[in-house]
């Protein structure tokens, strides 16, 4: 599995959604299943499938999926 | 009874944001966003606010010892207001058991956000181990289906479910309800 299909697997466990729904413009709030608990759901499965430990501000800030993908860059998971 | 000098005089600091009293300074910024359609429809009262009445209410609330309200600060940057209000008669918030809540984030990019639970935290937190605050009261209208989920989130009980919802939140809900988000908010920054 790629990092790309670990992001995806990722998602759809924490939000509990199809993996074909996970696509970059995804963006938190906007569907009932990425509510705010959902999103600490999906930061704890972020951190534990990428053995990443996100500051604040990139929790704050992972508002969507493309969001995500380019702060886990910033903790050397590459999505080439 | 009104004070005859400003009542608020806390500014809190928690979970990355800072609440700051509110000032004279801040008033075309709170109008503006107190103004917009999305943020008025789900007021109680939701006729627009002329700069004359929001100068009058200002005058009034700034020294009404029942009422304390914070300029909400995230990141260098003003994002909206909250505030907490006596539900006792006589009774200022300083003396009372019971306090009503009200947060409204005015910056679009942070409404929706997590960091919209941080305002809250801070205040909650602050009324609860500082004030000695019993329990806290929201009325929301029914359709307001986001600020219904957001008061759940953080403990509340439905406790009248009429057209105007009544919801309850005592101190234990909410410490048990707050747990994971206060932690997640808590991290330092730029940890890696």
């Amino acid at each position: 599995m790629d990092t790309q299909q670990k992001l995806q697997q990722a998602f759809s466990d924490a939000l509990g959604i199809p993996p074909e729904k996970v696509i970059d413009g995804l963006t938190y709030n906007t569907i009932p299943e990425w509510d705010s608990t959902a999103h600490m759901v999906l930061i704890a499965e972020l951190e534990n499938v990428f053995d990443v430990m996100l500051d604040t501000d990139d929790i704050i800030d992972m508002s969507s999926v493309a969001q995500a993908k380019l702060i886990l860059q910033k903790y050397d998971v590459s999505f080439a | 009874m009104l004070s005859n000098k400003p009542v608020n005089h806390f500014s809190l600091s928690a979970y990355q944001v800072e609440l700051l009293p509110m000032a004279q300074t801040h008033q075309d910024l709170l109008r503006n966003w107190r103004n917009q359609d999305e943020i008025r429809r789900q007021m109680l009262s939701d006729e627009p606010i002329s700069e004359e009445q929001q100068q009058a209410w200002f005058k009034k609330t700034q020294l009404d010892p029942k009422q304390l309200h914070w300029v909400i600060k995230f990141r260098d940057q003003f994002i909206g207001a909250t505030n907490v209000k006596s539900l006792e008669n006589g009774n200022t918030v300083e003396q009372t058991s019971l306090l009503e809540p009200g947060l409204y984030i005015g910056e679009r990019r942070y409404q929706g956000n997590i960091i919209a639970f941080a305002p809250t935290l801070a205040m909650y937190d602050f009324c609860f181990d500082q004030l000695g605050t019993k329990r806290f009261r929201a009325v929301v209208k029914r359709s307001n289906q986001n600020a219904l989920s957001y008061n759940q989130k953080l403990g509340y009980a439905i406790v009248d479910d009429e057209e105007l919802m009544v919801l309850e939140l005592d101190v234990e809900s909410y410490r048990q309800a707050t747990a994971p988000i206060k932690q997640f908010l808590s991290r330092t920054r730029n940890a890696k």
